[in-house]
């Protein structure tokens, strides 16, 4: 009798991985439909056909995984995709770590887009696109908190939730480490956690991304934007190595065109809702 | 037992004092803060005094003090980009913006953060010693109880006992960790950081490090309890039937007779465990704190500096060889049993 079942199990097992691995494939042909322009004879590719991309997936609405829990959807994952057939090349998205995700720009993949803020710094070490979206620092407090906020001083003495490494990040340390507000810092590997510490009430604050915070506003009654730095706008673009300027160029027209399309801005209200402008 | 023979370890002794000497020396020799801070530009001057009364302050002031030497360092970002290093030994003053000092200075900069220096109890090394200790206080405790569980006669004991040891090894310590802090909480209703007084600016921490605390121990229990068993089985049948037949009660024969006996078998499987829990220790990244690992893979990532990983080996190094060091004098002390 306990072979048997033991044999019957193994089977359901096999059953539902085949499956899954026929799900899988349901799903990959997208919807297309932008001609290929720009020429990318000259350009160096990791692969012939393919333009691979870092990406840290779960930077909803930038980047995310579908609900099958597979398929890379997402702001960013729209932009490229366009791009890629804007160059005539097949998109290949490569999920990574946020950690580390510049190091592998031109060893792993051939460029970064997973909402990249365009600093000098970072300038220094490779070379960005022109930049395809704004964005704000802002403060995202549960909907029913009365707290005002009209700066990050007002952030003083609170505990705050970000994700590590980024310009949120920098911006904060930056605050706390000059002596100018006395804040408590809760640094997470993904944004979703700072969403999920805020909701639990392990934190007071989440400081993020305005337009990832529009993308949990729209998507949930639970949180509000309390602040929006505007004095400061970030500006996100395609990372690429430092020695491939015939990529950039590449890409940069491809977004020109893009832009000159409305389809970026089509993008961008179908992902950021157009009450957001 | 016979007291500690002191002419065996009398090298080591002199050799312990001539370094605290020396260390001493260099301390005291050390230049002091101030020191270090009159030595900045002058446009750095005049940029920290234009910050006082700022409401947006822009110069980061980072010193650092370890023993021996000092290492400040200066930084401000924006329009007035700036940064100013400087190393203080012996009594001197060091730029550190290249060169050699600037090596020094890193590695200067790097073990004070990751040692947790200026920091409250749970970062850095700090984190990791503590966090290792109670979770293998807790996990021996809960483990020997489900060690008895399991070996014991009543079927229902030995049967949670089982299932409990089945749950914790048969599922990821990550995982549970995440259930721990963030699933509990978010079905009951509850926040880590409300046991502690709101007024408390460091409570987020100290919820977490609970949360990190409890998750670990349960874990730890499920290892520790096998171990805990295995030595106790190991104890030869000879002295279960010797303690009975002097009429010694089940209770009484593991309490003075068995677990004495099977405390020293234990040890090295303890001792094993202990070294094993300090590296997963860094598994609490996932809920926002901070432990030796964490922190130099964000000084890699956010200043590029390979160099990093040096420092955290040696201080991982140190830690394992102290706690090796008692487990070892532990197990020397029980082997009287023997």
């Amino acid at each position: 009798m306990k072979k048997k079942i033991t044999a019957a199990f193994l089977a359901v097992m096999m059953l539902s991985l085949t499956a899954c691995g026929a799900a899988k494939d349901a799903d990959a042909s997208a919807e297309g439909g932008h001609e290929a322009t720009v020429d990318v004879s000259n350009v160096k590719l990791m692969s012939d056909g393919v333009l691979s991309v870092g990406c840290e997936v779960g930077y909803p609405p930038f980047e995310d995984f579908a609900d099958d829990g597979s398929t890379p959807i997402g702001y960013d994952v729209d932009i490229i995709n366009a791009v890629a057939e804007k160059l005539g090349l097949k998109a290949n998205i490569i999920n990574t770590a946020w950690d580390g995700i510049f190091a592998g720009i031109g060893v792993n993949y051939d460029v970064a887009c997973s909402a990249v803020t365009i600093t000098p710094e970072r300038q220094e070490t490779m070379l960005f696109s022109t930049p395809y979206i704004n964005n704000y620092q802002a403060v995202v407090l549960l909907a029913d908190d009365d707290r005002t906020v009209n700066s990050f001083n007002d952030l003083n003495g609170l505990s705050i939730a970000l994700q590590k490494e980024t310009t949120s990040d920098i911006l904060m340390s930056d605050y706390k480490s000059t002596g100018t507000i006395d804040v408590q810092i809760v640094a997470n590997e993904k944004v979703t956690s700072c969403f999920t510490q805020l909701q639990n009430g392990e934190v007071d604050a989440v400081v993020v991304d305005s337009t990832v915070a529009d993308g949990y506003i729209n998507s949930s009654d639970a949180f509000k934007i309390a602040y929006q730095d505007e004095s400061e706008p970030e500006q996100f673009g395609i990372a690429i190595a430092k020695d491939n300027e015939p990529l950039q160029a590449a890409i940069n027209q491809a977004l020109k065109e893009l832009e000159e399309e409305g389809y970026i801005k089509e993008t961008y209200d179908y992902w950021f809702g157009a009450a957001a402008e | 037992m016979k007291k500690p023979d002191l002419k065996k370890y009398s090298k080591q002794i002199i050799w312990i004092a001539v370094i605290a000497v020396v260390c001493i020396v260099l301390a005291v020799l050390k230049p002091g803060r101030e020191q270090l801070l009159s030595s900045t530009s002058p446009k750095m001057q005049k940029l920290i005094d234009e910050d006082k009364g700022s409401t947006r302050k822009r110069v980061t002031v980072t010193y650092n003090s370890l023993l021996i030497i000092n290492y400040v360092s200066l930084s401000s970002s924006g329009a007035n980009e700036m940064s100013e290093r400087y190393v203080g030994f012996l009594g001197k003053v060091y730029p550190a913006d290249a060169g050699a000092m600037k090596v020094v200075g890193q590695m200067v900069n790097y073990s004070y953060r990751m040692l947790g220096c200026g920091e409250n109890l749970m970062h850095g090394a700090k984190l990791t010693i503590l966090l290792t200790t109670l979770t293998v206080i807790f996990g021996l405790l809960l483990g020997t109880l489900l060690a008895l569980g399991k070996i014991s006669k009543k079927k229902i004991l030995s049967r949670i006992s089982g299932a409990y040891i089945f749950f914790f090894r048969g599922t990821p310590l990550l995982i549970q960790l995440f259930v721990v802090y963030f699933t509990v909480p978010g079905i009951f209703g509850f926040a880590w950081r409300d046991l502690f007084s709101s007024a408390d600016a460091e409570a987020v921490y100290k919820g977490a490090f609970t949360a990190a605390a409890i998750a670990f121990a349960l874990n730890s229990g499920a290892y520790c309890a096998e171990i805990v068993r295995s030595a106790i089985q190991s104890i030869d049948k000879g002295q279960f039937e010797a303690s009975k037949a002097l009429g010694m009660t089940y209770p009484q024969t593991m309490t003075r007779i068995i677990i004495p006996q099977s405390i020293r078998r234990m040890i090295p499987n303890v001792s094993n465990e202990f070294i094993m829990i300090l590296k997963d220790a860094s598994l609490v990244f996932a809920i926002s704190l901070m432990d030796i690992t964490t922190i130099s893979k964000n000084i890699m990532t956010s200043e590029g500096s390979y160099l990093v990983f040096i420092p955290a080996l040696v201080i991982y190094l140190l830690i394992t060889a102290f706690f090796g060091f008692i487990f070892d004098k532990i197990e020397k002390k029980f082997s009287v049993y023997e």
